[in-house]
């Protein structure tokens, strides 16, 4: 049975991950793009808040391990002949091998060096900094893509077990991805201002908040259609797949939790809160949303992310193939 | 003298050299084969090539010359559990987890009820899922004899073997950490002795051979009775047949009627 460690590093290399891909896109895009000169700050935040998760996840991985000490086995058991085989745990071992190293190298460029170091070192540090950022961001583009799909490719590759053997679910995990990956964004972002009395710099603060709440407002109806179209796959399927989406309708094990937890509070409030004052700023033209509602709306989001997460991991081994 | 006539049966296989020379972790053999374009040899390197172009045909692991399978006539079954504690002793298994697990399917409403039995085990399929995910090739079917093994010396007990599994016959073995699940008794059929189950079963419910020879009893026997194999439609194409099952599960019951399937892990609430 898995189950916390997996579902925990399902959570946060979801999460992880779309904040870099997110941080490395506004990088690349630069101050001409919605979050103005305010750029820099959104990406640093999702510098900062993306490699750290997905490692620690990847260190429940491998402490969940019967043999954790022979982790690397899954790269190098046959190293010389073939490095990549078929198993999906082992691409996602080739994915995450250079997502952690240049995922801490593209967070170390983000950190204020001159300020820790005072000298020549500190200059040094700063100046490679700058010029590493771009490049680092470029691969951090497709190697966050493709560590927020691994999440789903893991579960999705055994047919023993209909709930997760389903391209529907790749989609939802990657989306859910991005979408919590903003929703850190946000909430890093709420804590770490200071409004000091700029006026100028506020009105930054609230476009940039804008930015993300608009993106973070698709990728949820996006999730919510993802959501109603696994259903409807299910329902007009037969045998397997079609028990097993019981553990999420009325009467199932995880129906609750699914409906309330992930539907509900991970999915419909948040979307509501978004849309409201996404809509207030297209009527009014300003974005102002009060402190307590910018930290509960991405919490909400993260919380949905982390029942997502469990429901599919436990939904999906209390089903299996119908009969004996 | 029971022993005797059943060791005939089984014509001893090769036994494996060690290190076996035919393990393939990763299947890449097989991976570049299906891969067959140059473009895509081009680039696993020419060293890749090279081996694989000096790699005999024999080596593949799709067919393998015995193809060792087990047949369970559930008409001499007697749900005594006899095999799953002659396969526990066999294999040092600790409590708690099996290899073989006698299931038993209670039905109907009184007067009219019945009690059948089902015995599980790996069946090592022809189409194994469980190695297609292994990520360190550390499962692999033995091209010797078709026999679905876990190679100790690899395995890491990631257990994504036994999600993949669709009969979850495999588990973590909580004294060795490595995956483990039943091995057909390798180490007594490369020895041309019968499994441990099929050696204890009280009502020679179990025939065990080589699926491959036409002459072999289990041979004949697939071929002049009807057997079924267990959620064929998995695709697995599993090598443990069985005569006389009943199919009857709390998923597919009839309305009102009454199913219940106990299993070594208890009465299940958990389909599949
Ligand atoms: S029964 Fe399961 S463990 Fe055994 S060979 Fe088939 S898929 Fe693998
Ligand atoms: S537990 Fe061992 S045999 Fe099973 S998939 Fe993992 S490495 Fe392979
Ligand atoms: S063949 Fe051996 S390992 Fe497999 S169930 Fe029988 S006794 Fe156990």
């Amino acid at each position: 049975m898995w189950t916390w460690p997996i579902y925990g590093y399902l959570f946060l290399a979801g999460t992880g991950a779309g904040a870099t891909a997110i941080s490395a896109v506004v990088l690349m895009r630069g101050a001409g793009g919605a979050f103005g000169p305010r750029y820099f700050d959104v990406a640093r935040l999702g510098a900062m808040i993306g490699p750290l998760p997905v490692i620690i996840g990847t260190g429940f991985l491998i402490f969940e391990l019967g043999r954790p000490f022979r982790a690397f086995n899954i790269m190098t058991s046959n190293f010389w002949f073939m490095p990549l085989n078929p198993s999906p745990m082992n691409f996602g071992g080739w994915m995450l091998l250079p997502f952690g190293i240049f995922g801490v190298l593209y967070m170390f460029c983000f950190m204020p060096w001159s300020r820790w170091l005072p000298g020549v070192r500190g200059n040094l540090l700063d100046a490679w900094s700058t010029k590493l950022r771009g490049p680092l961001a470029m691969i951090m583009v497709p190697l966050s893509v493709a560590t927020a799909i691994y999440t789903a490719v893991l579960l999705g590759a055994v047919p023993a077990r209909p709930l997760w053997n389903s391209p529907v679910m790749w989609a939802l995990f990657t989306v859910s991805a991005f979408s919590t990956g903003i929703a850190a964004i946000m909430l890093g972002q709420r804590l770490t201002y200071r409004a000091n009395g700029d006026r100028e710099a506020e009105r930054h603060f609230h476009n940039s908040g804008y930015a993300l709440t608009v993106a973070d407002l698709v990728l949820i109806a996006f999730e919510l259609m993802i959501i109603a179209l696994f259903f409807m796959a299910a329902y007009f399927s037969y045998g397997d797949v079609r028990y097993a989406i019981q553990v999420f309708l009325s009467g199932g094990e995880m129906a609750g939790l699914f409906w309330v937890g992930l539907v509900g509070i991970g999915l419909l409030v948040p979307f509501c809160i978004e849309a409201f004052f996404v809509l207030r700023k297209m009527r009014t033209g300003s974005f102002r949303v009060p402190y307590a509602v910018e930290i509960v709306t991405p919490l909400a989001i993260l919380v949905g992310g982390f029942i997502l997460r469990y429901v599919i991991v436990i939904g999906g081994q209390i089903t299996g193939p119908v009969g004996l | 003298m029971r022993d005797e006539q059943q060791l005939d049966r089984v014509p001893p296989a090769e036994p494996p050299a060690v290190p076996d020379p035919d393990h393939d972790p990763s299947g890449r053999r097989q991976f570049l084969k299906k891969l067959g374009g140059s473009a895509a040899l081009a680039v696993t390197g020419a060293a890749a090539v090279t081996s694989l172009q000096a790699e005999p045909e024999a080596n593949e692991q799709v067919e393998p010359d015995v193809q060792y399978g087990m047949l369970i006539d559930l008409r001499r079954c007697i749900g005594c559990q006899a095999c799953s504690i002659a396969c526990k002793s066999e294999a040092y298994l600790p409590l708690g987890v099996f290899c073989n697990g006698t299931a038993s399917t209670e039905k109907g409403h009184y007067p009219h009820v019945s009690r059948s039995f089902l015995p599980r085990l790996c069946n090592h399929c022809s189409t194994p899922h469980c190695t297609r995910v292994c990520p360190t090739g550390a499962t692999y079917k033995r091209p010797q004899d078709g026999i679905v093994v876990v190679d100790q010396g690899i395995c890491i007990g990631c257990l994504y073997c036994a999600q993949a599994c669709p009969y979850t016959v495999r588990f973590l073995n909580p004294v060795t950490r490595f995956a483990d699940k039943c091995d057909f008794c390798a180490h007594r059929v490369s020895q041309g002795v019968v499994p441990s189950c099929v050696n204890t079963c009280q009502g020679r419910a179990r025939i065990f051979g080589d699926l491959n020879d036409p002459e072999s009893e289990i041979s004949k026997m697939i071929a002049t009775n009807p057997v079924t194999v267990l959620r064929r439609a998995m695709g697995t194409e599993p090598n443990v047949y069985y005569i006389d099952v009943d199919f009857a599960d709390e998923n597919l019951k009839r309305p009102g009627e009454y199913v219940r399937v106990t299993t070594h892990q208890g009465s299940r609430k958990k389909r599949g």
